[in-house]
Order: C-alpha cells, then sequence, then structure tokens
C-alpha cells in the first residue's frame, strides 16, 4: 500500500490546564474520504487545525507523503496541498467573491497591479467545479450560508489541495445544501483528493466516509472502515466504557406542571413541546448547535418565538427580555460564564447580588448589611470557597465563579431553573456541590431545565431527558432507563432519514 | 487590594506634582513661596472646579463603556440660556424668583438634552461617541442660533443680572459647588443601586441583561446627569464670565475625559472611581498653575500635558485584567 498521504504520529495539544490531544494518531490515504468523529471536546477540531498548520502542537510529528513535513503556517499547509475549511467559515465578507479566493493564495500570480478580468478567469474554474452559480464580482457577505461554503470548497481547491479538511461542514447548512455538498464531496473523491471530514453526525458518515477515526479525551481510540461497522459500535467508542454513574440518591414524586411549552418554534427551534413539573430536573441533551442552549435563549427572552406558546404556572409567557422573564419567575445560568454571566471586576458579593438590589435598598441606597447577611447562608450552602467576600470574580477559579453565579440565582428564587451546562470546565469538587445544590432545588419544589455536555451529569441528576438535534427534540427518555448510548444515538440523528433512535443490544 | 493599589498611583502622582510645584514655586518678597499662598491654591480650585464638575458625570457615563463629547456645547447653551434670561425675561420677577429660574431654565434644557442623547444611544443603539458627536454640533449650533452668535453680557451695574453673577463668581460659591457636587456624586457611585447598576453594564453589559438589569433606563438617567452637570457649570461659567458665551466650553469634553483617565477610569469603563477623577482632576489642575506661575509658554504647556495624559495611562494600564 502507498505511504499515507497526510499522517499524524503522537500529536498532543494543551490548552492551558487543558490536555485536547494525547498521543493522537491519525492516517489520511489517498482519495479517501475519512472521518473525524467524537464528542464535544474531544478533540477533533484541534487535531484538524494542527494539520492545517494553524495550532502548533505540542509534541508529536506530522508526515506528508511519509516525509516529516513541518507545517507551522496556513500558508505551510497551503504549499504542501493541504486545505481547510474552518466551521466558521473564514471569508472576507466585504470583499467579492474572486477577492476572497485569490488572496493570499500562493496560486495566483500575484505582485503587479491585478485587474478584475485576471480575477475571474482563474476563478471561474473553481467557482465550477465547486458549483457555485455566480459571477466572481459578487460581494461573499451577501452569500448564503450554503454558497459560502461552496466558496470555501473553491477557495481550496484553487491552491491545489490534494487534501481538505473539512470541519463540521454542515453544521449551519440545510438539508438541501448539505445534499449538495455530500455530492461535491464524491466528485472530488473520484478526481483523486482526500478529504479529512470533522462531524459528529453519524448518517452523514455513512453516506460519504471510508473510513472513521473516533477520538475520546484526546486519544485515537480507534480507526474503523466505515462498510465493516455500524452506529451503534462508532456511538460505543465515542462514550467509552466508563460508564459508572452515581444515580440520584432518590428522587421525589413530581408535582404539578410549572413550565410547558408547545410547538415552540424559533430561529434555530423547530416545534419543540415539553413539560416541567415542579421537583423536577428535566434533562435537556444534544450537541453544541443543537437548539439547546437556544430553548434557554426563547423561555428567557433572548430569541424571539415565531410560533407555539409557553405557559408558566398555567398562564402565558412570552418574554419579551430577560428582565421581563426573570420578573415572571424563570432565572438562566447562561452557558459561558465569562461573556454572559459574571462582572469580572465586580467582588463576589456584588456578582451575587445583583439581581435582587431592589430588596436590598432603601431609598436607592444599598443596605450593606443586609446584602452580607442574604448572601451568607448561600455561600455555605454552595460551599463558596473564596479569599473574602470582597475579592473580584476574574480572581477566583472556574468552579467558584460558577458558585457566585449560582448564587445571584439562587438569592432571587425563581420557580423555574434553566442551567446551561453548569459543569462545564470545573473541578470535580466543584462538580459535587453543583450536583447538591440541584438536588436541593427539586427538593424544595422548584422546576429545573439541566442542559449538560457530559451525559454522566444528566444521568445522574435528571429524571427525564429530552434530546434535541438540529433544532427537534428527538427523543424523551427517562433517566432510569436511559444509557448514554441511547442518548448519543439520538443527539447524532439528523434529519427525517433517521428520526427513530438507534437502539443498539447492551 | 489592587484597586487600592492603583488609587495609590495616582495619589502617588498628584504628590509628586505637587512637591514638585513647591521646588520650582517663584518666591514672593517676604519669602514664602507663591505656590502655597491660600490666595493660589484656592485659585486653583477655582480654575479647576467647572472642568471637576463635569468630569464628575463624565465619569458615570465612561464608567457604562460611553462617552459624551457633548458637554462643552451643553455649557455653552447652558450659559447663552442663563445669560438670555437674566437679561431678557421675566422683567417682573424679584430678584431671588428671576435668578432662580433662570438657573433652573438653563440646567432643565441642557439636562434634557442629555437625556435625548441617552435615549437615542440605548434606544436606537448607536454608538455614544457618534450620538454625542451629532449633539456636540448641534447644540452648539442652536446656541448660537438663539444668541444670534454674540455674547450677552451680563454687566456691572445694578441689576439682577450683576447681582447673580456677584453671588456665583465668588470662590466659596464656586468651589464649594464643586465639593458638593462630588460627594454627592461619590456617594451615588460608592452607596447606591444606581451607581451598582453602572458599574455592572460598563463591566459586562451582556451580562447585566442577562442579569435583568435596566440598561436603558441606567443610561438614559447617565446621560441626563452629565447634562445636568453640564448645565450647571455652565451658569457658573455666566457669572464668571460676566457674559452669556455660544461659543464657550470649546474642547472642554476633553479636558473632562482627560481627567477621568488620568484618574484610573479606562474608556472601556467597568472600573473607577470619583475619587481617582477628583485626583486626575486636581493632578491637571496644580500641573498648569505651577507651569503658569512659572510663565510657561503655554503651548509647550499643551504639550507638557499631553506626556502626562499617556503618562499616567501607561501606569495604570499595565495590569489590565481582560
Amino acid at each position: 500500500m502507498a505511504a499515507p498521504l497526510l499522517e499524524a504520529r503522537d500529536v498532543s495539544k494543551r490548552f492551558g490546564g487543558v490536555a485536547a490531544l494525547r498521543h493522537a494518531q491519525f492516517s489520511l490515504r489517498p482519495g479517501e474520504v475519512h472521518a473525524l468523529i467524537g464528542e464535544n471536546g474531544a478533540g477533533k477540531s484541534t487535531l484538524a487545525k494542527i494539520l492545517a498548520g494553524s495550532v502548533k502542537p505540542d509534541a508529536g510529528r506530522i508526515l506528508i507523503d511519509g516525509q516529516p513535513a513541518a507545517i507551522a503556517s496556513p500558508l505551510d499547509a497551503q504549499r504542501l496541498g493541504i486545505g481547510i475549511i474552518y466551521q466558521e467559515l473564514d471569508l472576507f465578507p466585504h470583499l467579492t467573491v474572486g477577492e476572497n479566493i485569490v488572496i493570499g493564495n500562493l496560486c495566483f500570480p500575484e505582485g503587479r497591479l491585478t485587474s478584475p478580468r485576471n480575477v475571474d478567469a482563474f476563478c471561474r474554474p473553481f467557482l465550477e467545479q465547486a458549483g457555485l452559480e455566480c459571477g466572481a464580482r459578487r460581494m461573499a457577505g451577501s452569500l448564503s450560508i450554503g454558497e459560502r461554503q461552496l466558496l470555501a470548497i473553491a477557495r481550496a481547491l484553487s491552491m491545489n489541495a490534494r487534501a481538505i479538511l473539512m470541519d463540521e461542514p454542515t453544521s449551519s447548512l440545510f438539508d438541501d445544501a448539505a445534499e449538495r455538498l455530500f455530492g461535491l464531496i464524491r466528485e472530488l473523491k473520484d478526481r483523486g483528493v482526500s478529504i479529512v471530514y470533522v462531524s459528529h453526525k453519524m448518517d452523514e458518515i455513512f453516506r460519504v466516509c471510508d473510513r472513521a477515526t473516533v477520538l475520546r479525551d484526546g486519544e485515537t481510540v480507534e480507526t474503523v472502515e466505515v462498510a465493516a461497522t455500524n452506529a451503534g459500535e462508532i456511538i460505543r467508542l465515542m462514550v467509552g466504557r466508563n460508564l459508572q454513574i452515581a444515580a440520584r440518591p432518590y428522587r421525589r414524586p413530581l408535582g404539578e406542571v410549572v413550565l410547558e411549552a408547545h410547538g415552540l418554534t424559533s430561529g434555530k427551534l423547530k416545534d419543540v413541546s415539553f413539560q416541567l413539573h415542579r421537583s423536577e430536573v428535566l434533562g435537556v441533551a444534544g450537541l453544541v448547535g443543537s437548539g439547546r442552549s437556544e430553548l434557554g435563549a426563547a423561555l428567557f427572552g433572548l430569541d424571539r418565538i415565531r410560533a407555539g406558546a409557553i405557559h408558566l404556572r398555567g398562564s402565558p409567557l412570552q418574554p419579551a427580555s430577560p428582565r421581563d422573564a426573570i420578573r415572571r419567575g424563570i432565572g438562566l445560568l447562561p452557558e459561558d460564564r465569562r461573556l454572559e454571566g459574571l462582572m469580572m471586576r465586580m467582588s463576589v458579593i456584588e456578582n451575587s447580588t445583583l439581581a435582587v438590589l431592589a430588596r436590598m435598598q432603601k431609598l436607592g441606597f444599598i443596605r450593606r448589611r443586609q446584602e452580607i447577611s442574604a448572601l451568607g447562608p448561600v455561600v455555605r450552602q454552595l460551599a463558596l470557597n473564596c479569599p473574602s467576600l470582597a475579592s473580584p470574580a476574574a480572581s477566583l477559579s472556574g468552579g467558584n465563579q460558577q458558585k457566585v453565579l449560582l448564587a445571584r440565582w439562587l438569592l432571587l428564587d425563581p420557580d423555574v431553573f434553566f442551567l446551561d451546562d453548569p459543569t462545564r470546565g470545573i473541578d470535580v469538587g466543584a462538580k459535587q456541590d453543583i450536583y447538591r445544590i440541584i438536588d436541593g432545588l427539586a427538593a424544595a419544589g422548584k422546576g429545573v431545565m439541566l442542559v449538560s455536555s457530559e451525559l454522566p451529569d444528566l444521568l445522574r441528576c435528571c429524571d427525564r431527558i429530552l434530546v434535541l438535534s438540529n433544532g427537534r427534540l428527538t427523543a424523551v427518555y427517562d433517566a432510569k432507563e436511559a444509557t448514554q448510548e441511547t442518548i448519543m444515538a439520538s443527539a447524532t440523528s439528523f434529519g427525517p432519514h433517521m428520526r427513530k433512535p438507534v437502539k443498539d443490544a447492551p | 487590594m489592587l484597586d487600592l493599589l492603583r488609587r495609590a498611583q495616582s495619589l502617588a502622582a498628584l504628590s509628586g506634582i505637587l512637591v514638585l510645584a513647591i521646588l520650582i514655586s517663584p518666591v514672593a518678597s517676604d519669602g514664602s513661596r507663591i505656590f502655597l499662598q491660600p490666595g493660589n491654591l484656592t485659585d486653583i480650585l477655582r480654575q479647576i472646579s467647572l472642568i471637576g464638575i463635569i468630569a464628575l458625570a463624565m465619569t458615570f457615563v465612561i464608567l457604562t463603556g460611553g462617552i459624551d463629547l457633548s458637554v462643552g456645547s451643553l455649557l455653552a447653551i447652558s450659559t447663552t440660556l442663563t445669560a438670555m434670561a437674566l437679561t431678557r425675561a421675566w422683567p417682573h420677577a424679584s430678584y431671588t424668583s428671576h435668578i432662580l429660574r433662570a438657573i433652573l431654565a438653563a440646567v432643565a434644557v441642557s439636562t434634557l438634552a442629555g437625556a435625548v442623547n441617552g435615549a437615542v444611544i440605548s434606544a436606537l443603539r448607536i454608538q455614544p461617541f457618534i450620538v454625542t458627536l451629532a449633539s456636540m454640533i448641534g447644540v452648539r449650533g442652536l446656541a448660537k442660533w438663539l444668541s444670534s452668535n454674540e455674547n450677552i453680557d451680563i454687566g456691572f451695574g445694578r441689576d439682577v443680572a450683576a447681582e447673580f453673577a456677584a453671588v456665583f463668581r465668588q470662590k466659596a460659591i464656586v468651589i464649594g459647588s464643586y465639593a458638593c457636587a462630588a460627594a454627592l456624586f461619590w456617594i451615588l457611585l460608592a452607596r447606591t443601586v444606581f451607581g451598582r447598576h453602572v458599574r455592572a453594564i460598563g463591566d459586562n453589559e451582556k451580562a447585566a441583561e442577562y442579569a435583568g438589569l435596566p440598561i436603558r433606563g441606567t443610561k438614559i438617567w447617565v446621560y441626563s446627569l452629565s447634562g445636568l452637570l453640564s448645565g450647571f457649570a455652565g451658569v457658573l461659567y455666566a457669572a464668571e464670565n460676566h457674559q452669556g458665551n455660544p461659543n464657550a466650553g470649546v474642547a472642554y469634553e476633553l479636558d473632562a475625559i482627560a481627567a477621568v483617565v488620568i484618574g484610573g477610569t479606562p474608556l472601556t469603563g467597568g472600573k473607577g472611581s470619583i475619587s481617582g477623577t477628583i485626583v486626575g482632576t486636581l493632578i491637571m489642575g496644580v500641573l498648569t498653575n505651577m507651569l503658569r506661575l512659572k510663565n510657561v509658554d503655554s503651548n509647550v504647556e499643551m504639550m507638557i500635558k499631553a506626556v502626562i495624559i499617556v503618562l499616567a495611562v501607561a501606569v495604570q494600564g499595565r495590569d489590565s485584567d481582560k
């Protein structure tokens, strides 16, 4: 067999304290479509970016045609025939289609003044190959997302790429645009171009890929021939065998319905219906981009609701803003605590009491003693560990920052909590504390919705689990019966041809 | 702790400049240093009062992450209206009522203009720089149009306008006004719900939205306060200069912003204090006085100020926390 076109050996990469890749292995044959698959945070995108030269590995080697290659920059990768299409589609919206293709392109003779006619002539064949039917002089910003995807492919083709890395190319595409992309991938393959297809959507892998390399926690688990395996097998490889989950110690009988959504449709969500009871922890599972955060955004008045209805304690709710939602009794712990949650320069106490100052003032003056006495029990309940209540939020660890943010909502005491990935990026001890708080909220008769990227969290905390995929509700599980495999199968199902969750024998 | 250090830093800068001013001060015939004479020290305070008052509200504006370029024009419209009201309106009112009405009218108009700034910024989501740039131009035009581009003189006779000027140009009144405004705004920022909201919005506006804070209302109030204090500074300006001058206050916004920034409030907002702004204002005031006592060319004075501004911010910027 010929030497692999592109190979990664023992590649490791750390970001801060987190190991994104640990001795990862990957090998791409000429003319194959090779899937890189894994859960959120498994290291897929990092590996793709290392292969394309936009991220530098800490250790390990990259080989091209069996020869060690130094890829220090995207320009090096371009010289070696490797193109990448980023998930975010890195185009210049205020330049034309043609300019986007020739800019920084080593295959386009630059140097002297470039006439638009030269650009047109250079771009035409690649636009045709990619199937983008528009003039080279159109502004890139006016293209649809699907057309931008094709433009990015035309750009990669024009660089004479032998290997094209595609990072979750369908994450922002509708079904018909995805169809066109699959057709194009097959054409490219027939022409001998190799493709690395980064995705976590199971059905796509089976439609377009020859082999799949599964990553888990930054390590390569296995590379399999797609024809010789099935979705259940790949999901088992993605999730792993460590299924030691401590179940919620005891479950309470559910109370009355506190929140109900019927046919909820927003920019991302499509026809989502569910009920949340008092004393219930309702999990929301789904991959990044599945609509799980947008569910919170719709309930919290951040996204406009286009269709469907929400009822809170039996009366209709159409929150106009977070302020409105809070007044009605919904609290949302945002996914990104740095960007959406905390005031980093303000103190622990200032951050905690921010939403409830109205209760702690007289004639507009803050009553500090009341502030401190109200926070005391919450700090103990959360096991918040900080040098002083006056220390700035920025000085705390991730887990303690999350607790400060939780304190804000505990003080506000709404009827419904929407917790968006509260255990993301925090240490094990803090995680246990947050589990305990969630249990406590349910015990106090609150309705809790819990989003998590980590399935064991959901299985540990929840009574029932909703699974979202591509904005649709694909399954509702009783947490006692669900397993990581069944949830993952529902979360990776995509489009109408895979509506039923894949059930696999254990 | 860091905050304390930073405050100490600008205090240290102020002390340094004070020591320098004392050292190089010319000596009077009786052997005392002119800089330290009570008359000179109170002159400094009087001179910084107008910019100082404007800078107090500017601190709030900048804390929210905004900017107010219109303060100079708001001062001009207020000073023009004060003089017009005193010399042309209400001929039969008693002195006291006439003066009060004139002040109220002038301050109300500039406060309203500030509120419009705030409403446009928060409702239309246009950058504060653009909105207040527009009102800086527009309000200046209004002031000139109302006064037919002429100074409205306040005489030295025995009429109500002269009485007004005699009262409101006294050092005690001017410095006392600044001191009172400073105390009020210090309390407003440090002790009230409103002040906490101002800082929270500047620190992280997105998070403030998620926490349900009244972002629009707070911003409208902040720009209204800026209009209020600019208007009040305009009243003092009219008394001090014995005229309503539609061309008054040009570039005051830059002096006020400089004082705020030297005082440790970054233009990105989120952190800062009234005490810092007062120190920043004092630094600029003492520096000016020191150089003028030495008869330094006013153009050289500008160049030295430029260096001081950059130095002050460079020293504070080193421990940026983002």
